[in-house]
């Protein structure tokens, strides 16, 4: 039984240890400061700015939406673009995955049921990818 | 609980713990993450000079100078309105797009029943002298806009052309214009007659309301 109890013991300083050096693993050494490292989060390929166009039916529902000039940097990314109504209402999305690029990558959206291009006042995109 | 189940619950410990140290010093910058947005504007615009005609399947004369645009399915009388815009005035760039494109024709001489016509994009230039057999010779996209003539003469047909126009904002290259044309079988009193860009008012007009 203590032979049970010291093995138990050593388990849960090494697991203590262990932890702590996982912790500690993002801080800097220091004397008597303490900071925390941290990661550029970079958009691929230098992105600044993007734009998309759409068609509509001739009843004038948004059809389509195209969205091209994305760097081929930025292939095999996930895009998503959302039609943007008044009061920054979400009138409908999609999300593709940009692959099949030459000089730049252009993804097209469609099935957004009916939403009238009259409505739309604007797009907004998330682009994500490692 | 033996010495044996001991030692593998201290391994395990330790492999955990050593996973969680290993894992809090990996990068994590590889990932790239980008949002943005584009606000579009939205205007009106008419435009009122259009270049318009009709091809005379009897007589193939020159009506570009004609205070109206004649129509009708006759066998052998067939006669088809052409009309087109420029919308360069608009200045509406390539980017952008129609929400909605209407066409008003002013129908001066209503036909006796209600006939349906349908507009059909042209695909290629046509001369203002338009002689019939240059009609024919033309291509045209699949329609995707038509109107009723109603019966009543006198009234301004609005029709809904946004699909069309949209596509015209988009290449201009393209923007021949409509022909015009009733594909039905022919009957009594059949013709339908509008007022063309040189009558003194009630000319067409293509109203467009516009993103960019």
């Amino acid at each position: 039984m203590k032979l049970l109890a010291n093995i138990l013991g050593l388990a849960l300083a090494v697991a203590a240890v262990s932890a702590a050096c996982g912790a500690a693993a993002s801080l800097a050494l220091g004397s008597k400061s303490l900071s925390a490292g941290s990661a550029a989060v970079t958009a691929c390929g230098g992105l600044t700015s993007l734009s998309a166009t759409r068609t509509v039916s001739n009843a004038g529902n948004v059809t389509q939406v195209n969205v091209g000039g994305i760097p081929a940097a930025c292939s095999g990314e996930t895009l998503s673009v959302t039609l943007v109504g008044a009061a920054n209402a979400n009138l409908g999305s999609g999300t593709a995955t940009l692959g099949s690029c030459g000089t730049t990558c252009s993804a097209t959206f469609a099935g957004f049921g009916t939403v009238a291009a009259a409505s739309v006042v604007g797009y907004s995109f998330g682009l994500a990818g490692s | 609980m033996t010495a044996r189940r001991l030692a593998l619950v201290v391994g395990a410990t330790l492999a955990l713990g050593s996973s969680a140290a290993f894992a809090a010093t990996l990068n994590v910058g590889t990932w790239h993450l980008w949002a943005g947005s584009q606000t579009l504007t939205k205007s009106q615009c008419t435009v009122t000079g259009a270049t318009d005609t009709y091809a005379d399947e009897k007589t193939s004369v020159d009506n570009s100078g004609s205070l109206v645009l004649s129509e009708q399915p006759d066998s052998g009388k067939r006669q088809w309105i052409y009309i087109r815009f420029d919308l360069s005035s608009c200045n509406i760039p390539t980017t952008g797009g129609a929400d909605s494109a209407t066409l008003t024709l002013f129908e001066s001489i209503a036909p006796k029943s209600s006939r349906t016509l349908t507009l059909a994009p042209v695909q290629g230039t046509w001369p203002a002298n338009l002689p019939f057999a240059t009609a024919l010779a033309l291509t045209y996209r699949a329609s995707t806009a038509s109107v009723a003539t109603g019966t009543t003469s006198n009234v301004a047909l609005p029709i809904t052309v946004t699909a069309d126009v949209d596509g015209f904002i988009k290449s201009p290259s393209t923007a021949f214009g409509w022909r015009i044309s009733d594909g039905a079988a022919q009957s009594a009193l059949d013709q339908a007659v509008f007022t063309s860009s040189e009558a003194p008012a009630n000319k067409p007009t293509l109203v467009i309301n516009y993103e960019k």
